[in-house]
């Protein structure tokens, strides 16, 4: 096995001891104030009430409708942007073809728009007074205000996370393997399953991990699409609000503690597959490892 | 397995990177294809391999029309510049990879694989690495690896992109003698790219010069070398000197301005150049430069009465003789020279 590159500190590059310690010191307070308190003040409030009225709030049917429709949009809405993405990154990493500039700046535009106008987009396309409105009642389609609307804001929303992960990766690897692949016999389907993917997976695992993260996360784009029904459109992000709303704070501060828990499984895996994409990175680049 | 290239022309975006190309490759040759970069020399290895595809023109493997074929149904063997082997795979897997993307009905058994890939990997003298991945190994292993793979599902037809082009000097001729070796082992026609004229002397059968997308000359090393039929192909294959003048009527060359009948140019080769502290009656006046030691032969740079800087090769011994310094007088006389008009014909007698 390969060790990682040692970095050597150069002391030409090294600030004084007192404006390293500044700037760490800056981090920290920042950190702790925005991102460490709030994390903790979640769950003390979630169980200021004790830790009965802490699971009572997670298990009440209206909380439990809500969690099933965050993992049911998150179980549409991912595997589909994987295959969209991957799709989308070997088209733009593998091809030439007029419009590729394009094709990547609209891949960017979910990142780009609020997620509001994401939600309204869907909205005025589909809503009742929407371009296919019409055409959708009479057909007795329901996508707004139901929970096939959600699952296409998130859709659209967390459509960039696996493309961009991938197109940079497939790029730095060109196509040599896969022309390997060919020449030797093997079938397009073949070079894909036996060399493409072996070589991107951890890059599409990240990218994979960081929609799975926004697409239970997402609030804004469903919030204009959903219609708030409770325990029939209600995402866990839209039943936190809810419930703040009905000053109901033990319960909305325990559901919110349940999406805090899966950002920090996330960040944990995040920072498990980065290590790998890094160590894969090296692989792919014999000159850098040592 | 011979290979017949026929009117074959390449275009990318306006730029005619091949220009009716027609080539005889012989079943069982040793063949380079040698230009300077950019002369479509690799775009040719790969439409013969399928990895490209022609705009005009056919090839065929023996006698068969593949022009259409895709490269999965060439049976062609390729070993790619930076041989992309499969990083994530084993050096047996990479040999493997080929007989195991067969399909079903032809694949042979795991049992018939692993004999097959131990054989390769004597065959390129990598017995006892195959556990090992390819970041593990060595550049010159990575190519015989990509060989062997390459090998593996018995291809008709070899071909090899640079094949020495990311190697140092010593492996590199290491390698090239074995390359040479390995055919001679093997008889299996191939095709090898190469910008490198010494390496393609020196390993292949017959070397075919390419410039601009165009086929210059094909013909053994000694042809070429010998009766180059351009100045460019001339040049390519070594150090060149070249002297400015006319033709008389008799087709003779002269570089003063009696008798003028055509302008022509007189290619020497350095070693062909004869240096002395005497005039004659063809000699011509020089000044040298520099006496520089290379080993078992002395270059000599001189300036000559027309202001152009020529370069001559001594033997150790001839130099100590004429025992030049710098700033000498002295005179040039060309051994043997090829005289080429100014539209590039060679000039039968000289």
């Amino acid at each position: 096995m390969h060790t990682l590159s040692v970095q050597t500190q150069s002391t030409a590059i090294t600030e004084p001891r007192w404006v390293r310690y500044t700037l760490i010191s800056i981090t920290l307070i920042f950190l702790s104030l925005f991102l460490l308190i709030p994390l903790i003040s979640v769950f003390t409030e979630g169980l200021r009430g004790g830790i009965n009225k802490y699971f009572a709030a997670m298990v009440e049917p209206d909380a439990i409708a809500a969690i099933q429709l965050t993992l049911i949009t998150a179980a549409i809405a991912v595997p589909l942007n994987l295959v969209f993405g991957v799709a989308a990154a070997w088209a733009i990493a593998k091809f030439e073809f007029t419009g590729k500039s394009l094709l990547i700046t609209l891949i960017d535009l979910p990142f780009a728009v609020s997620p509001v106008i994401s939600g309204l987009i869907f909205v005025l396309l589909f809503g009742l007074q929407g371009v296919f409105g019409e055409w959708l009642a009479a057909s007795d389609i329901k996508l707004i205000f139901a929970v096939p609307g959600i699952v296409l804001a998130t859709i659209f929303v967390t459509f960039p996370f696996v493309a961009r992960e991938l197109i940079p990766l497939l790029q730095s690897q060109g196509n040599d393997e896969e022309e390997a692949a060919l020449v030797l016999g093997a079938t397009g389907w073949q070079t894909f399953w036996h060399v493409t993917l072996p070589n991107i997976k951890w890059g599409l695992l990240y990218g994979v991990i960081l929609c799975n993260a926004r697409a239970m996360g997402e609030f804004g784009a469903v919030s204009v699409v959903s219609g708030h029904i409770r325990g029939l459109t209600n995402t866990m992000p839209l039943h936190v609000e809810i419930l703040y709303n009905e000053y109901n704070f033990i319960a909305a501060f325990a559901v919110a503690s349940l999406l805090a828990i899966l950002a920090l499984i996330t960040l944990a895996l995040k920072t498990f597959v980065e290590w790998r994409v890094q160590t894969q990175v090296l692989i792919n680049d014999p000159d850098v490892a040592s | 397995m011979s290979i017949e290239i026929q009117n074959v022309s390449k275009t990318f975006n306006k730029f005619n990177a091949l220009n009716n190309i027609n080539l005889h490759i012989p079943t069982g040759e040793l063949v380079a294809l040698l230009g300077p970069s950019g002369c479509g020399k690799t775009t040719l290895l790969r439409i013969i391999a399928g990895l490209e595809f022609a705009d005009k023109g056919s090839i065929f493997f023996y006698g068969e029309d593949t022009t259409a074929r895709s490269v999965r149904d060439r049976q062609v063997g390729f070993v790619f510049q930076h041989y992309a082997l499969f990083r994530h795979m084993t050096v047996f897997e990479n040999v493997a990879f080929g007989l195991r993307m067969k399909p079903r009905a032809q694949r042979p058994s795991d049992k018939q694989i692993q004999s097959k890939v131990d054989d390769l990997l004597n065959l390129v003298q990598m017995q006892g690495l195959a556990d090992r991945f390819p970041r593990q190994l060595s550049g010159g292993q990575r190519q015989r690896i990509a060989l062997a793979r390459a090998l593996a599902v018995e291809p008709k037809v070899l071909l090899l992109d640079e094949p020495f082009g990311a190697l140092d000097t010593k492996v590199r001729k290491e390698l090239r003698r074995w390359l040479r070796h390995l055919h001679d082992t093997v008889h299996i026609t191939s095709v090898f790219v190469t910008h490198d004229q010494e390496e393609a002397m020196e390993v292949s059968d017959r070397v075919v010069v390419m410039n601009k997308g165009q086929v210059e000359q094909v013909g053994t090393p000694d042809e070429l070398y010998e009766h180059a039929v351009n100045p460019f192909v001339y040049q390519f294959l070594g150090n060149v000197n070249v002297f400015k003048g006319h033709l008389d009527q008799d087709s003779h060359f002269h570089t003063n301005d009696d008798n003028r009948v055509a302008s022509a140019s007189a290619y020497v080769r350095p070693h062909d150049l004869e240096i002395s502290r005497i005039a004659d009656g063809e000699s011509i006046a020089a000044t040298v430069l520099s006496v520089l030691s290379l080993g078992a032969t002395v270059r000599v740079e001189l300036l000559d009465v027309q202001d152009i800087t020529l370069e001559a090769e001594l033997s150790k011994e001839l130099s100590r003789t004429l025992d030049l310094k710098k700033g000498d007088q002295v005179f040039v006389k060309p051994k043997q020279m090829r005289v080429f008009t100014a539209s590039g014909a060679v000039v039968a007698a000289a």
